[in-house]
């Protein structure tokens, strides 16, 4: 499929006309204001263009030589895992039928083709009041392997990953809207997800648990269709859909090797290991659900606004295990040479969602919104397990049968009342009560805590302010205050203060400034909690672009943010509490520089250069370097060659064996017509 | 005779025609017509002949006929009598309410707005124009489309979320891949951070993530009370799994701290104590373990 979008994308044949290329925009370019209504319409071609194209656009492609590795390649992998290769680095165009036939105009846009980590297309077609189709394929590659606090084995020198992946992720999404009227839309659409590849992972029995691989396959499809009815005082859009899901993971080991695990200690006087497994998951699922959304004008004061939202998905599964080795059933102190182990098992999940609410504008200053939402989840399982255990002079048959449930009922009521006291000024007060009730049980009793409930009780006092004294500052703050009276879990928001505050600032048309902070403060001074928690992020950022741009222009941004938390817990072992304390202080920036370099010999070069830094310290500290160069150099009006130099970097201060460091140079040509 | 007829006829059709579209008599009052605007505004008029807001220009059942200017600046007669800023109406000098109605006019009962009142930009003053060049041209011209376009101008006001996605583990924006709205809806959403959805109220993660959707026969409270969010961090962090904690095991003890709740009905997964001694590296990474961590088909620990 890909080879085929690829292909397809590199014969379209993009060589004509072309006015100068633009630099690429760097994969970590941080911001750019956007461009008042005059300037895009300044820059907007003629309506009826004389020779208007019936393709426009530009395609990408190139050759990508990565340096070797330094450092852990499998954590290059990880992060980055670009690779050297002939690339089709992008491809934006647009085809367009004057006449109008089967389509007006046909987007393309595809990015990052030719054994690439992510590789996305793009489609989007529309035929006026027939037709509005969009398609998005993406095939992203998931690759993870860092071994540091996942491998037990550390202590003893062994750099292992006892959970990776090496899988690919595919995602289809078909939308196509009918428009055979301006107020009645049909509509259909289907998704698909899918996953597939191997891993490693753990095989856990009592006493010990045994690194072994594993494959993984899964797979969602989605149908869906509706109706929308857009009137002039009202809107209903009806919806129903429906999934498929299957998930076929399997973990095995192949007889003729013995596996001793993570322990090399002997339990009660005896190794264990693990000599051959099999457990395959056979997973089937599906799901119903229904949309229901309107809108009403109902006033001129008066809007209303409503949603009902139903589905009730649902899981089959059979798993089968069979095993051997010299394993332990610790409950029994029985030793076992193998095992097979089968579950049945059903789990079904209605969840409902709703929510209501109304805009009211009673004078022409004043809007009061009121809402309401609830959210009810409520999950029903069960399995059937059967398990034969022998050893060479006995067997043991364990049969179990477990119900679970898991319930929540979430509500939340708001109501926020804006005043425009002038024109410059908005001030916002709202407040919110949240409550719900949530239990979570397993019956009869086994492992884990078998019935567990809590409830969340929550008001917050809300507040906002707007102001712009002038077009060319805006400053912006909201905050909310709580107090609670109960929550789901330790972490959960409890008493908090919640504050974002922002300015923004246009010294010159091209310059502009935007100052940004955030600030959550929650604390839970339960007895057994005394969950103390804060974080704050300050950013800066400024755009520059002297001469409206003739020269170049500069973007770049910087973020200072810290963490804190702490929180208590018990060691069971020698039964003190102790107080968690995470911290983490990182700095973040970003730059990049465009630059249009002297005209030499009819052409104008162009270089870009910036990049981004992260440096954090604290409970883990971590560095991530990726500075890069652009070099642009226009050879005629429909063709032009680039090079692309980038740098990654990254360190790890506790686990040194992780960082890795490497160099990608991107060499290609841009045809554009 | 016959085509001195068909001249005449066409010549007085011709007339009827001009007259219609050069004389105000024909606009409402105060109304100067979209041909007015032309005459001091052409690159603006140009650029909105390519727009879908075109309709409003062409379309006799959206009521704006021939004015589609006037339909959001306002009559423009005392504009054309004496041109200065303060003669016309210009929504980007509104406050954001103001402006919005604007457009809500038309737009209000279209099912993207149906979460408007949960949406963080309607409270904070965030007006449509923020986002949407109403002049711009081409069909999709109003809003940008491409995933580094979206990005730079969510960006441009979201610094410091973006600043997270220079970490290493990051959702895979900066390389263009993926584009804020993939996970969130601008106007608004049913769920919290203005999250997108799947199938009708499900958390939109699993549009990508559908292996962890379940439903589990042995869930893990969390995924489906507070949402992914409970435990990652989907712009990006130094976990490798994007942990709201760079380990593993900080984010599980915060919750399974061994510690009972004095209250009554106090919080969930904290008893009862773990019999695993934590000064071993062999437990200080929970999901070697307890792998299924989202929740578990067969097993109440989560071990498989």
């Amino acid at each position: 499929m890909r080879r085929l979008v690829a292909l397809t994308l590199m014969v379209v044949p993009l060589c004509a006309q072309t006015p100068e290329p633009q630099a690429p925009k760097p994969a970590n370019s941080p911001t750019e204001v956007a461009k008042s209504d005059a300037t895009v319409a300044a820059e907007a071609p003629s309506p009826v263009p004389s020779a208007e194209s019936w393709l426009t656009g530009s395609i990408d492609v190139g050759y990508r030589w990565r340096t070797d590795v330094g450092g852990s390649l499998d954590t290059y992998r990880s992060i980055v895992n670009l690779g050297s290769g002939p690339k089709l680095l992008g491809a934006d165009f647009t085809l367009t039928d004057p006449k109008h036939r089967a389509f007006d105009q046909i987007h393309v846009r595809a990015n990052g083709w030719g054994d690439e980590p992510y590789q996305t297309v793009h489609i989007d077609g529309k035929k006026s009041k027939l037709y509005d189709f969009s398609a998005d394929y993406r095939d992203m590659a998931y690759f993870n392997f860092l071994p540091s606090y996942a491998d037990p084995l550390l202590s003893r020198g062994i750099v292992l990953n006892e959970q990776s992946f090496d899988t690919r992720r595919r995602l289809g999404s078909f939308h196509l809207d009918l428009l055979p009227g301006n107020w009645f839309i049909p509509y259909f659409a289907y998704d698909r997800d899918s996953g597939s590849g191997t891993g490693a992972t753990t095989f856990v029995t009592d006493g010990n648990e045994f690194l072994v691989p594993n494959t993984l396959r899964d797979q969602t499809n989605l149908y869906r269709g509706g109706v929308r009815f857009e009137l002039r005082r009202f809107h209903a859009t009806l919806e129903q859909g429906g999934t498929t899901f299957k998930d076929d993971q399997s973990v095995f080991q192949n007889s003729g090797s013995t596996n001793f695990g993570n322990v090399a200690t002997t339990l009660f006087g005896q190794k264990t290991d693990l000599t051959n497994l099999l457990a395959s998951y056979g997973v089937r699922g599906t799901s119903v659900y229904s949309k229901g959304l309107f809108t009403a004008s109902a006033t001129p004061w008066l809007d209303v606004y409503g949603q009902f939202l139903y589905s009730q998905p649902d899981t089959n599964v059979h798993y089968q295990q069979a095993d051997t080795g010299n394993l332990l059933l610790q409950s029994q102190v029985l030793f076992y040479t193998s095992q097979q182990y089968l579950v049945s098992a059903a789990a079904k999940l209605p969840h409902t969602s709703g929510s209501l609410g109304a805009e009211i504008r009673p004078f022409r200053r004043v809007r009061i919104v009121e809402s309401w939402l609830t959210d009810r989840v409520h999950n029903a399982g069960s399995a059937a397990s059967n398990q034969t255990l022998a050893s060479t002079d006995a067997s043991q048959q364990i049969a179990a049968l477990l119900t679970s449930s898991l319930v929540t009922n979430y509500s939340q009521n708001e109501i926020d009342i804006f005043y425009d006291a002038t024109s410059k000024l908005t001030l916002r007060g709202g407040y919110r009560y949240v409550w719900g009730e949530a239990n979570d049980a397993v019956l009869p009793p086994e492992g884990l805590m078998s019935s567990d409930q809590a409830k969340l009780r929550r008001n917050v006092g809300i507040g906002g302010v707007t102001y712009r004294p002038t077009q060319k500052i805006t400053l912006r703050t909201d905050a909310e205050v709580a107090s609670s009276g109960g929550s789901y879990f330790r972490t959960s928001l409890y008493d908090y203060q919640k504050v974002h505050a922002q300015a923004r600032y246009q010294a010159l048309t091209s310059l502009n400034f935007t100052a940004d902070f955030t600030l959550l403060d929650n604390n839970n001074p339960v007895p057994g909690v005394n969950y103390d928690y804060r974080s704050q992020q300050e950013s800066l950022s400024l755009f520059w672009s002297p001469l409206g741009g003739k020269l170049g222009d500069f973007q770049g941004s910087y973020t200072r943010s810290t963490l804190h938390s702490d929180i208590g817990y018990l060691v069971t072992q020698t039964l003190t509490p102790q107080t968690s304390l995470y911290r983490d202080n990182a700095h973040t920036a970003t730059a990049l520089f465009n630059v249009k370099l002297p005209t030499v010999e009819g052409i104008a070069p162009k270089l870009s250069a910036g990049g981004s830094f992260f440096i954090s310290s604290g409970s883990r500290a971590t560095s991530y370097y990726q500075p890069l160069a652009t070099l642009w150099l226009p050879i005629n009006k429909k063709m032009s060659f680039f090079a692309d130099w980038r740098y990654y970097g990254y360190g790890e201060a506790f686990y040194l064996y992780e960082g890795f460091r490497t160099n990608l140079v991107t060499a290609g040509l841009r045809f554009t017509r | 005779m016959r085509s001195i007829k068909l001249a005449v006829l066409l010549l007085i059709a011709a007339g009827v025609t001009t007259t219609r579209a050069q004389t105000p008599a024909a606009l409402p009052a105060g109304y100067v017509g979209s041909e007015t605007c032309k005459i001091c505004h052409e690159d603006i008029y140009n650029a909105f002949g390519k727009s879908p807001h075109q309709a409003v220009e062409t379309n006799a059942k959206r009521g704006f006929e021939g004015r589609a200017c006037e339909s959001c600046h306002g009559p423009a007669q005392m504009h054309t009598e004496s041109p200065s800023a303060a003669t016309i109406r210009n929504p980007a000098k509104l406050v954001a309410a103001a402006a919005d109605k604007i457009c809500l006019t038309c737009h209000l009962n279209q099912p993207t707005h149906v979460g408007r009142l949960e949406s963080s930009h309607a409270k904070d003053q965030v007006s449509c124009t923020s986002c949407h060049k109403v002049h711009a041209n081409g069909p999709n011209g109003l809003v940008n489309r491409k995933p580094a376009a979206i990005n730079e101008q969510c960006a441009s006001c979201h610094t410091s979320v973006w600043a997270q996605f220079q970490r290493p583990n990051h959702h895979k924006l900066p390389e263009g891949a993926m584009s804020c709205v993939d996970c969130h809806n601008p106007h608004g959403s049913i769920r919290p951070a203005m999250a997108q959805t799947f199938a009708a109220n499900e958390p939109g993660c699993l549009n990508c993530h559908g292996d962890k959707r379940g439903p589990f026969t042995f869930e893990h409270g969390p995924v489906r009370f507070e949402g992914c969010a409970a435990c990652h961090e989907p712009h990006g962090s130094a976990n490798p799994r994007m942990l709201v904690r760079q380990e593993v095991r900080i984010v599980c003890l915060e919750c399974h701290a061994n510690l009972p709740t004095a209250n009554k009905t106090g919080t969930i997964g904290v008893v009862p104590p773990s019999f695993h001694d934590l000064r071993s590296p062999r437990y200080q990474n929970c999901t070697v373990c307890h792998q299924k961590v989202h929740g578990s088909y067969v097993d109440r620990n989560l071990l498989r």
